[in-house]
């Protein structure tokens, strides 16, 4: 193995998302953050500002990488470009964790930029498993894969999401992220229970948890990445770290971005929990 | 088609099982469709997969992605041309999104590389014929993001020449380019074959419209009179990125643009030089050395 450039490589307690909106504050501040995670999919550039920038804040804090363009789940071939991408900016920052989603994302070598839902059957466990041992091969280190939040089943599905990660634990070497919003989300858009979905979760294989504040619909609960965390979600959280452990936890806020210290404060509520229940 | 041949057609599909890469192609493909091309057909088509509820109905369950991609591509492409999302406003450019999407779709997972070609969609966006000079800012913004991403000079590039498990890292240094401060060192005859190299974050533009001075009137810290007169007449621009990171726009005459234009092409310097040029020629390769857009060249 080549040598490491960084030295922070391990992650604990409640990071947060870096934005472009934060950086400012984050050189100027050195804010007490245990770690930050980056959105691979905005350093893919060759070069520029952001990556530099990227490349500056990983010489106080530790960083994970998580995509979006990945598409585990489509019947594309993996987009090897992507991939060899993906490597070299890992070969860069050195993540303490690669992750992307339970999603497609492509069809056609058409992309839409957006987590989209599968059939979980058995062929497709079989599939995206095999992208997944594909995409680690190639990266040369293990993935994190998360539960993607959604808003329709389809008349295919063979089996629960938590039966279909079952499977990829038992056919992968891969490890999970555990997005609690997710699981309430898709709860309750399709009527199983949070809980059940929890427990069922291999948790040894869980490594990273995402929290976020949906946005409550007419008919549904949407992602929206752009609250704070909902009561039940930190309550389905608490029994997530009761059964796993203080496992390193991100704030996730994509829209209506707040100001530094609302984020901060959410990561402490958090780290709270962390150290209340585990 | 009567509603009991919908209803047998829709049976048989639910019954239909996700068990091969062909069915899951079909699946994905039908959903695409349905999103980015719906009309009654393409929705129905999707629907056949998904279950649906009192509360909401297969299409419903469309609309809520299809909402949100678009939702998400506009706000990428948002952040690429933020001056025409202002001349146009967001309703307006939302709609040419949604019409930009259909005919160029997306071929590459990072949506920073999506929108090359809206400034093209413009032009012959029918809506928008009376804003002459749209489709020109929309070439400036998009030449702004492209700078502004730019490899850097001895960037670390991927040799995509292996897809095997070990993707080979490497450095490709740019070895036939000398920096510019060797030239003094090269021999006089060997000027005429000289091929200078501009930075490679640079785009030119020309545009029949004052389209530097409208993008300077619409960024968010300009303060001062917003009016711009078409009669201000054209731009010739140069859009690139220093090597100290700063983004510039310059403004050229025309004898600069001919000058830059025929580097861009790789032309020599003696194929240049045959240009007629009422300027001195020196004049305009001091100020673009100057400038820092001539960093290196190759004999």
């Amino acid at each position: 193995m080549n040598e490491l450039k960084f030295k922070r490589q391990s992650i604990a307690g409640a990071g947060l998302g870096l934005r472009s909106s934060h950086y400012q504050e984050v050189f100027n501040t050195k804010p007490d953050v245990p770690w930050f995670e980056l959105l691979s999919d905005n350093y893919m550039a060759e070069g520029g500002l952001p990556i530099l920038r990227a490349e500056k804040i990983r010489e106080d804090y530790p960083v994970t990488l998580h995509g979006v363009g990945m598409s585990l789940g489509a019947a594309d071939p993996l987009n090897m470009d992507y991939l060899a991408r993906l490597k070299a900016l890992v070969n860069r920052l050195e993540p303490v964790y690669v992750s992307d989603h339970l999603a497609w994302v492509s069809t056609s070598a058409h992309y839409t930029h957006d987590l989209l839902p599968f059939p979980y059957t058995a062929f497709t466990l079989k599939h995206v498993s095999d992208r997944i041992n594909q995409a680690q091969d190639f990266l040369g280190r293990e993935l994190l894969v998360e539960n993607p939040s959604s808003y329709l089943d389809f008349h295919a599905t063979e089996m629960s999401e938590w039966e279909f990660i079952q499977g990829i634990c038992k056919s992968t070497d891969c490890n999970l992220l555990i997005d609690i919003n997710n699981i309430y989300v898709s709860a309750m858009n399709h009527g199983f229970d949070p809980y059940e979905y929890l427990n069922a979760i291999p948790a040894d294989r869980v490594k990273e948890i995402h929290l976020a504040g949906y946005e409550k619909m007419e008919h549904y609960l949407f992602d929206t990445h752009g609250y704070q965390v909902h009561p039940p979600v930190w309550a389905l959280y608490q029994a997530a770290i009761k059964r796993f452990g203080a496992i390193p936890t991100l704030i996730e806020w994509d829209t209506d971005i707040p100001d530094f210290t609302t984020l901060r404060a959410e990561a402490l509520k958090a780290e709270t929990i962390m150290k209340e229940v585990a | 088609m009567s509603d009991d041949v919908y209803k047998a057609d829709q049976k048989i599909l639910e019954t239909a099982q996700v068990d091969s890469l062909q069915s899951l192609k079909q699946l994905q493909d039908d959903f695409y469709q349905a999103i980015f091309h719906p009309d009654k057909e393409t929705i129905r088509q999707a629907s056949t997969y998904i279950v649906g509820t009192d509360t909401l109905t297969q299409a419903d369950r469309l609309t809520i992605y299809r909402d949100s991609i678009l939702g998400g591509i506009t706000a990428g492409l948002t952040g690429i041309y933020p001056v025409c999302v202002k001349l146009v406003g967001e309703k307006y450019f939302t709609h040419m999104v949604a019409g930009y999407l259909k005919e160029y779709p997306s071929g590459s997972p990072d949506l920073g590389q999506y929108g090359e070609y809206l400034s093209a969609y413009i032009a012959q966006f029918k809506p928008a014929k009376e804003l002459v000079y749209l489709s020109d800012v929309a070439k400036l913004e998009w030449a702004w993001h492209q700078a502004f991403n730019a490899p850097d000079e001895d960037a670390l590039s991927v040799d995509m020449t292996s897809l095997e498990s070990e993707a080979k890292l490497t450095f490709k240094p740019v070895s036939e380019i000398k920096p510019i401060s060797e030239l003094e060192h090269i021999a006089e005859e060997s000027f005429p074959d000289i091929i200078f190299k501009v930075v490679s974050s640079a785009s030119l533009i020309c545009s029949e419209y004052p389209v530097h001075h409208i993008w300077q009137v619409n960024q968010s810290d300009y303060e001062g009179d917003q009016s711009v007169s078409l009669d201000e007449g054209h731009a010739r621009l140069i859009i690139w990125r220093s090597a100290d990171y700063g983004m510039r726009i310059d403004e050229l005459n025309e004898n600069e643009y001919q000058f830059i234009e025929g580097l861009f092409e790789g032309k020599t310097f003696s194929y240049i030089a045959e240009l007629a040029y009422p300027q001195a020629l020196g004049e305009i390769l001091q100020r673009c050395i100057q400038m820092g857009l001539i960093q290196g060249f190759s004999v």
